[in-house]
């Protein structure tokens, strides 16, 4: 008696525990029929009264073809873009064309969730504009399971007013760089440049810049070269504007370039920090006092001359599950004609991946310079366990910021590259 | 909870005639009108307890979720988990936190509680109010207010910090990173977790406080008790239930703080890590979900709370008995 007692409260309250942290799994059943009649697409991100008005006029046009379909849209925030999709591949609720984020794409096709769509790729002028590199990473085994669309590379933000004032010239290598965030630092009392920990796509610039590589296919196999010297030298140098050149403020361990970096240099509270094109749009909504006044230069490599940056960016894909896959590739296709793709880049902020559209804004211009030199992080499924769920990058380099030895700590990160994007 | 406690006792001199008869003649009528409840928490419930507890001896990733057949993987997933040294350092925080977090929570939630008993009509109305604010402030609000506070340009801590004198907290507190390190962390943790979870302590324990008979504060007082003594004679034997009620519940709260954690420091600080977000980092944390060790760190940690539960509610019952 005692003991059943026992038992039941036991359960009680263990019930009583879980019960606050479940019930957010809300799978509505009523959609699942693929009406023809309705296309469903995925937008990353918050979505703007802005972005819906563009995707309306594309709508409009998307319609003249298809004159009985009705376009849905429906923004995914990007934190949360990992548990849509699984919640998506779980129960059936997919989208017709989503936009994913690049460096996901090899998850998704080795996950089965894309429709290879080779066939109307190949029908498709247009496609003959797109980005070959990006391209490439929409590829796997000979078939092609999504298409380039737009894409951001990331470069030094500086104050033009304070290098005039101060006689500093863009910075054409590491040095030079140092040397201009100190004397903004001493002169305007501001943290020179902003080197947050969970910045991978930053960091890979300075190793690429040094000739040295994150991991590299030998044989169907990555292998870590984390733990070689030129990426060793460059992990040191980054972390060293923290912790040996104090140009750099300890403020930024363990965040992103947006929890703190992009803000304060909008506010005028820091010197430079690197962000990509796109970040323009979100700083003037911050403060637009100083916008005249920040300009862009290109994350120099080691001994002079432009860095390799990551090429970040979006692509579109039709969903497997899709029951009108070649309408949905319709969409891709009126979604990036010239116009629109520029009608885009010119919002948005992001360069288009077509090579013949260029911005308007003659500040972004910049990047296009920058977007001819870029590189890829290695194109493995294992990525996103490597860079998202176990952040073994940014992880490392926090620990490198608060004092660790950076061979110990990359020599860690390099076993685990060779493990996990080996997986 | 507390005010069914005495009808569960047996009345004086009979000898449990209702559990003779109902041996007997089972009744059918309170089962029927407590299963409605029970169907909804095995569905809602048991169904992915049992689910979870299936998968974490699984491999489930986005192509078992799209419908294929889970590989079987036996108990390696517990061997991966508890032969992980992350493991054990993300328990040891969960674990200290707890330990830290329940005692604020209840020596705090205590005192607010006495002194909601003691202040005027009003003055109580009015605290009970304010408490009532934190109390009811949803876990994100509270901690992208709290991130705000401590946060580095613009944080109301630092900027109060940086303002009182040097030689009194020291200089540099402008540029502190509160979410640099497990420890600093940990402190803002703390401090957001007590802020919310104190005024249910003070006000069930103001609850307790009502029903004790002002007649033994009096007797006490004519004794010449002073507050403390009191409080251990009288306060605390009377409310013994309600507190190891208080105790157990706190302890599982703070076991499982997930929201809070994630929101102030996330992913990118792995050695903040605690239990919660270990299993949230493995089964959710990429597009490449591995559901199967984030169930079995689930269900690793749904035993150690049934652990500590049943010892505690072990003395519950004792107590309640020998009372």
């Amino acid at each position: 008696m005692k003991y059943i007692r026992i038992a039941a409260a036991t359960a009680a309250i263990a019930l009583a525990a879980t019960a606050c942290g479940g019930g957010d799994d809300d799978k509505d059943k009523s959609g699942s029929g693929k009406d023809p009649a309705q296309l469903k697409v995925w937008m990353m991100g918050d979505g703007t009264p802005e972005q819906t008005k563009f995707l309306d006029t594309v709508e409009t046009e998307f319609k003249q073809k298809h004159p009985n379909t009705d376009v849905q849209i429906k923004y995914v925030p990007w934190p949360q873009v990992a548990t849509t999709f699984q919640k998506a591949a779980a129960g059936g609720e997919g989208p017709d064309v989503t936009e994913l984020g690049n460096t996901d794409v090899q998850s998704h096709v080795e996950q089965g969730s894309l429709a290879d769509i080779s066939d109307n790729f190949s029908g498709w002028a247009d496609g003959k504009t797109l980005n070959k590199t990006a391209l490439e990473n929409d590829q796997s085994g000979g078939k092609t399971y999504a298409v380039p669309w737009y894409g951001g590379v990331r470069g030094i933000w500086y104050r033009t007013d304070w290098f005039q004032e101060l006689g500093i010239q863009p910075p054409k290598t590491w040095a030079d760089l140092t040397a201009a965030a100190k004397k903004v630092q001493d002169s305007k009392k501001v943290p020179g440049i902003g080197a947050p920990s969970d910045q991978t796509n930053a960091l890979v610039s300075f190793i690429w810049g040094n000739g040295g590589e994150v991991a590299t296919k030998d044989g169907g196999k990555w292998a870590g070269k984390l733990d070689q010297p030129q990426a060793v030298e460059a992990v040191n140098y980054y972390t060293g504007l923290v912790t040996k050149e104090k140009v750099a403020p300890e403020q930024y361990i363990g965040k992103n370039e947006l929890e703190g970096p992009q803000r304060d240099f909008a506010l005028g509270k820091l010197g430079m920090y690197i962000d990509g094109s796109w970040a323009l749009k979100e700083m003037k909504k911050v403060s637009a006092k100083d916008e005249g006044k920040w300009g862009v230069f290109p994350i120099p490599s080691k001994t002079g001359g432009n860095a390799p940056v990551m090429a970040g960016g979006s692509d579109l894909a039709v969903w497997k599950d899709s029951k009108a896959k070649s309408v949905a590739f319709d969409y891709i296709t009126v979604l990036n004609t010239a116009k629109n793709a520029k009608a885009w880049a010119d919002y948005s902020g992001f360069s288009s991946m077509r090579s013949d559209v260029k911005f308007s804004d003659p500040k972004l211009e910049i990047f296009t310079q920058i977007a001819s030199n870029t590189k890829f992080t290695p194109i493995s499924a294992g990525w996103g366990e490597f860079e998202q769920a176990k952040k073994v990058l940014p992880n490392a380099l926090k620990a490198i910021m608060q004092g660790k030895a950076a061979d110990g700590e990359l020599k860690k990160a390099n076993e685990q590259a060779n493990t996990l994007l080996n997986s | 909870m507390l005010d069914t406690a005495p009808a569960v006792r047996k009345p004086p001199g009979r000898k449990n005639p209702g559990r003779a008869r109902s041996l007997r003649r089972p009744r059918f009528g309170p089962y029927l009108l407590i299963a409605p409840t029970v169907v909804v928490i095995a569905v809602l419930m048991f169904w992915p307890m049992i689910q979870i507890g299936i998968m974490s001896f699984q491999k489930v990733g986005n192509r078992q979720l799209r419908g294929e057949p889970a590989e079987s993987v036996g108990t390696e997933n517990f061997r991966t988990i508890l032969n992980d040294p992350f493991f054990w350092q993300t328990l040891r925080q969960t674990v200290l936190f707890a330990v830290v977090a329940v005692t604020l929570t209840l020596v705090i939630g205590t005192l607010i509680g006495l002194l909601l008993n003691k202040l005027g009509k009003r003055m109580s109305s009015f605290v009970a109010g304010g408490v009532m604010v934190a109390w009811a402030t949803p876990p994100v609000t509270a901690a992208i207010i709290f991130s705000w506070l401590f946060g580095s340009t613009g944080g109301l801590v630092n900027w109060s910090l940086d303002l009182l004198p040097d030689f009194l907290v020291g200089g540099g507190w402008n540029d502190y990173n509160w979410f640099a390190t497990p420890l600093s962390t940990y402190t803002v943790l703390t401090v957001c977790v007590v802020w919310q979870a104190c005024p249910f302590v003070a006000v069930s324990v103001l609850a307790g406080l009502k029903s004790v008979p002002s007649e033994l504060y009096e007797a006490a007082r004519v004794d010449g008790s002073g507050p403390w003594r009191t409080f251990w004679s009288i306060t605390y034997p009377i409310l013994k239930p309600i507190f190891f009620v208080l105790l157990v519940m706190s302890i599982i709260w703070d076991f499982k703080v997930f929201t809070q954690l994630f929101v102030m420091s996330g992913m990118a600080n792995r050695d903040a890590f605690n239990l919660s977000l270990y299993a949230y980092s493995e089964a959710f944390g990429s597009l490449n979900p591995k559901l199967g060790m984030g169930s079995a760190i689930a269900l690793v940690f749904t035993m150690i709370l049934l652990v500590v539960t049943a010892l505690y509610v072990r003395v519950m019952v004792r107590q309640g008995e020998t009372r």
